[in-house]
């Protein structure tokens, strides 16, 4: 039983593993923070995993999950130093086939994002995943309308921070 | 400025080169965690630990000063009220700390984490509120039948003033209660204020928006 579980759990997680390393990406500034993050949210995940229903996408409970650990249970670990911190994560992402204009953009994205705080992120995450706003109030425990207006106000930081 | 430029090369960014693969998954699936709820969970048990057996500590000897002052049944009732009380925060530590679940929505979890914070906290005033009453009940007890006190303070019946043994008994007591208090203060804005900065700066953020309308 538990090995069926297991086993169905990897599987699940396979899939969707680049959701976390988007969201440790965006939480954390240097390889030691990302790691640490992406094992608590493992860890938080697997915990759970035995109450996962299946009555949602495993990806929606996953987002929720992850989220959940970095606002809430994830504390920066001692280790990382900020001298160390990388300015972007592009060690991670070269690519060939990759558009130079999109990188930057990415790259700016991922810097002006690392400004933000705990909440901002997350609701910039989920509109740059394309979430319903539905989904959005329910996974940070919000009205749909704050969720809106939370959500505007975070676009126009993001904005001001991109703006050349 | 429009942010779609933006969200298209979101939606078109690589996959993670350095993926973890499914032996280190369930390697990672399998370990300790470290978050913010376990400490709590720890520091919260070790506190409740540390209260309980501070009142259990005080040593039967010390008690039987106060047979002469005819207030041992009032202590025994006092004592009787404290273990319920006790007995009470450990049900309600327990049950806040069993209704938290990272499937929650972001708001509600963290609402859950910091009710298991402020059960441990009422539990630390409630010790303190206690330990100050108590001690100027007894104080005024005691400072009623002063024979009885200095006998108790100065049991060899040396040859030193009344008033100045009285004196330096209240003058103790009030500084032990007040070394108590910083040590107390001290611990927790090492414990609690750095474990919970974060989390009660997300909480306020998402809380405040309630109050926009």
């Amino acid at each position: 039983m538990q090995k069926d579980l297991e086993s169905k759990f990897l599987l699940d997680f396979e899939q969707n593993q680049n959701i976390v390393h988007k969201i440790c990406r965006i939480y954390t500034t240097n390889q030691d923070a990302h790691n640490d993050l992406f094992q608590e949210v493992v860890i938080q995940l697997w915990k759970n995993y035995s109450k996962f229903r299946g009555d949602s996408k495993f990806s929606t409970w996953m987002y929720r999950v992850a989220l959940n650990t970095a606002i809430s249970l994830y504390r920066k670990s001692t280790r990382s130093i900020k001298t160390q911190d990388i300015d972007d994560f592009s060690y991670r992402i070269k690519s060939s086939e990759y558009d130079n204009t999109e990188e930057l953009q990415l790259k700016a994205l991922y810097k002006a994002i690392h400004q933000l705080n705990d909440i901002d992120k997350a609701l910039i995450f989920l509109y740059l995943e394309d979430k319903p706003y539905k989904e959005i109030s329910e996974t940070l425990g919000i009205t749909e309308v704050n969720a809106r207006v939370k959500m505007n106000r975070a676009k126009d930081k993001l904005k001001n921070i991109l703006k050349p | 400025m429009d942010l779609e430029k933006y969200k298209k090369s979101w939606e078109n960014q690589p996959k993670e080169t350095n993926t973890v693969s499914n032996v280190d998954i369930y390697k990672m699936s399998h370990s300790k965690s470290s978050s913010i709820v376990k400490w709590i969970f720890i520091i919260g048990i070790l506190e409740l630990i540390f209260w309980t057996s501070l009142n259990f500590m005080v040593p039967q000897k010390y008690m039987e000063v106060y047979k002469d002052f005819k207030i041992m049944e009032l202590l025994k009732a006092t004592m009787f009220v404290h273990y319920v009380v006790i007995l009470v925060f450990l049900v309600l530590f327990y049950r806040n700390y069993n209704s938290i679940s990272i499937t929650d929505s972001t708001k509600r979890l963290m609402n859950r984490i910091l009710s298991v914070r402020r059960t441990v906290k009422y539990y630390v005033y409630y010790n303190l509120g206690t330990i100050i009453i108590s001690n100027i009940v007894l104080m005024i007890i005691l400072l009623g039948q002063p024979d009885h006190l200095i006998d108790a303070l100065n049991p060899k019946g040396l040859n030193v003033d009344t008033n100045t043994t009285i004196t330096i008994f209240i003058i103790a007591t009030a500084a032990m209660v007040l070394i108590m208090f910083l040590i107390i203060w001290f611990f927790y804005k090492l414990t609690y204020g750095r474990l919970l900065k974060k989390l009660n700066k997300n909480y306020k953020e998402l809380d405040n928006l309630e109050h926009l309308h």
